[in-house]
């Protein structure tokens, strides 16, 4: 049968429930044989090492060093949340480096899935900022398990001509505000979400797998269930929502207040007067990593200077590499809510703390059903 | 039949001496000629779903500990479905919105099917072809423009400021049940039209006839022999809807907002970031069996009102 004939039968209506199997039969085959087809092409990308990080972090720009050597960028895979990304390692996706928190990494080399890291392999291991992976957990017998790579806050971005402070000072309290009901929006994830909680509930992050520090923040997440518009992972909703304003103040990152202040929305990243959360996240290689050298020339290039100017300019993240903020005046630095002495702003800062898997699977669960409105 | 074996029984011999033990014995044997004929199929479904299935059931027996399963086997995660309310809830939840939606797609289906298997004489393909055509985009892409239509500046909402006829979006379209089902019954329409178009188009036109010329005005023609007769398509079809949309868990996370969250959104929870496989895999089973349930019910009263109408 040949194309003309099946046009000509279309056209003419006598086009009949077999012929028209058959051809969709042949489109069928023809797609699934279509990456065949190209191999050659296609090839490149599955040589590449594979990349598993947070929504927002698969952008070419992490990784220049790499592209220059191999021509390409790694492949990459999101995750909403660092203890969903464990979960899916440990029950068989393969990668090669992913991109847990500080908090995390305890529970992460428990997992027996990661190995320690090779210093000597990394170029850019000797611009790192000390102070990053000195953190609690991070290194075990000297030697670090995790490269750190980004460090910034959790914290409220709110519309300035939208929400009236009236006068106070900026607080964790704007996302409980009664009179933006149906208008505030937070982060799904609880790795987020329950220590903000925790940091307005006044609960000590030494008590916070407490009964009473658990109780009282589970109380005040309760509380704020009702005022929510949605509860997402996706940092691009919240950012389109704030921009058109249909909500008023969102937990969020430092990146979504830099690119909607570059998009000329009247917004500000707020400095809340019970601190706001702080957290320093990197990278971690696999034991099992298939392509080894890939994942050291991923992490090298994740510390170069060339992604930090990335990282700090569009994004208003910290960068690990000390020389990344010579890059930036004082007044950009600034502007961005960092300091050219990051040690100064890690040493306030409300750090997690790594926690027991225990209490990360009863805090996920009690979140889960906060949200779910129980 | 009968006579097939027949014919087969008395070929036997000849085939035995020239094709081998292979041959003799599908000869033989009738019931085993047929497992061989099905065991493609056969095979995919053992491996594709009995053995996953008994591996679920398997696992929602054990119970989670950190990173370990405790292997001992306990109805514990099943207690816990039947005591908390947050499951019922959102069971219930999860019913609701499958059943509305299985509701609205079949109403809304219905006159299209109607339309092409009464009102359409020529080029009947085409237009099948054309009402299937949002199936030919993915169904991510079919969620996310319904994001935009229904948003808080999406074009329904534009759209009526633009007319004068409200000065405040709307905000109930999006984050709601409502979008939820507005969304599924869109995305799952062809699933309903195919069916339906079908059982119309196998009803006697001569039966249509006959009620006109007895006097039937065409309201009561339609209620007394087309609806009546189109009713194995529309109950498949409601089947349909209902059975899949049940365990939707992407249209409600990017369209649900926290009112309109569903129970698959909370079983796909526990498999990632509450990591509690065996609580999942009770959930999962409290859902397939309830919607099992809710299956055989409606198919169970639908045959009645058929049998009471035909």
């Amino acid at each position: 049968m040949d194309v003309v004939d099946q046009l000509h039968a279309v056209k003419s209506g006598k086009l009949s429930r077999r012929a028209f199997s058959k051809s969709l039969l042949g489109v069928g085959v023809g797609i699934v044989a279509m990456p065949y087809m190209s191999r050659p092409a296609g090839a490149a990308a599955a040589d590449q090492a594979t990349y598993f990080t947070w929504g927002g972090y698969d952008d070419p720009a992490l990784f220049g060093e790499y592209i220059k050597k191999y021509g390409e960028a790694p492949n990459l895979a999101t995750f909403g949340g660092s203890e969903e990304a464990l979960t899916k390692m440990r029950s068989g996706f393969m990668v090669d480096v992913s991109h847990p928190c500080n908090a995390d990494v305890p529970r992460w080399i428990a997992s027996g899935l990661f190995q320690p890291l090779d210093t000597d392999k990394l170029s850019n291991w000797g611009d790192v900022i000390p102070e990053l992976y000195q953190l609690d957990g991070i290194m075990v017998n000297g030697q670090p398990y995790m490269a750190p790579f980004d460090w910034g806050q959790t914290s409220v971005t709110y519309r300035t001509d939208l929400f009236d402070l009236e006068g106070k000072e900026e607080s964790w309290g704007m996302l409980w505000d009664e009179r933006y009901k149906g208008r505030l929006a937070v982060l799904a994830s609880a790795g987020d979400a329950w220590w903000c909680g925790a940091i307005y509930a006044g609960v000590d992050f030494k008590d916070i797998s407490s009964k009473v520090g658990f109780e009282k923040t589970a109380e005040l997440m309760r509380k704020q269930r009702p005022l929510i518009r949605t509860y997402t992972d996706d940092e691009t909703t919240l950012e389109q929502a704030l921009a058109s304003g249909e909500i008023v103040a969102a937990m969020t990152w430092n990146s979504s207040a830099v690119k909607l202040k570059t998009a000329g929305v009247k917004v500000k990243f707020a400095n809340p007067k019970e601190g706001a959360l702080t957290w320093v996240c990197g990278a971690m290689i696999r034991k099992d990593a298939p392509q080894m050298d890939k994942a050291y020339d991923i992490v090298n290039s994740m510390l170069s200077v060339e992604t930090g100017k990335w990282l700090i300019g569009e994004n208003g993240y910290g960068h690990s590499n000390v020389k990344s903020f010579a890059q930036f005046t004082d007044k950009q630095l600034d502007e961005l809510g960092l300091n050219r002495n990051p040690a100064e702003v890690l040493s306030t800062g409300k750090f997690m703390s790594p926690q027991s898997q225990e209490f990360e699977t009863s805090m996920n669960q009690e979140f889960e059903k906060i949200k779910a409105g129980f | 039949m009968t006579d097939n074996t027949a014919t087969l029984r008395s070929t036997l011999p000849r085939s035995t001496k020239s094709g081998g033990w292979l041959s003799s014995l599908l000869m033989r044997f009738e019931a085993l000629r047929g497992y061989l004929l099905l065991s493609p199929t056969l095979l995919i479904m053992i491996i594709g779903i009995c053995v996953p299935l008994f591996i679920l059931v398997g696992m929602s027996l054990w119970t989670q500990h950190g990173f370990e399963f405790d292997k001992s086997l306990t109805l514990a995660n099943y207690f816990n479905v039947a005591e908390q309310p947050i499951y019922k809830a959102l069971l219930a939840r999860s019913i609701l919105i499958s059943g509305g939606c299985a509701l609205a797609t079949v109403i809304l289906s219905y006159p299209m099917a109607y339309f092409v298997a009464f009102h359409v004489h020529r080029h009947k393909m085409v237009w099948i072809i054309l009402m299937t055509l949002p199936f030919w985009t993915s169904y991510l892409l079919r969620v996310f423009s319904w994001k935009i239509i229904l948003g808080y500046n999406g074009v329904i909402n534009s759209g009526l400021i633009g007319m004068g006829l409200i000065d405040q979006p709307l905000e109930f379209l999006l984050y709601s049940p409502l979008a939820v089902v507005i969304t599924l019954t869109h995305a799952w329409s062809a699933f309903a039209i195919l069916p339906i178009y079908v059982s119309l188009e196998k009803i006697d036109r001569s039966l249509l006839e006959a009620a006109t010329d007895l006097g039937d005005g065409p309201v009561r023609r339609f209620f007394r022999i087309t609806f009546p007769m189109s009713l194995p398509g529309v109950i498949a079809a409601a089947l349909i809807i209902f059975i899949p949309t049940v365990g939707d868990y992407i249209t409600p996370t990017l369209l649900g907002g926290p009112d309109g969250i569903m129970l698959a959104n909370l079983i796909s929870a526990q498999f990632g970031k509450v990591n509690d496989w065996p609580m999942g895999a009770a959930l999962a089973i409290a859902l397939m069996v309830t919607v099992a349930l809710f299956s055989v019910v409606f198919v169970i009263i639908s045959r009645k009102v058929t049998e009471r109408i035909t």
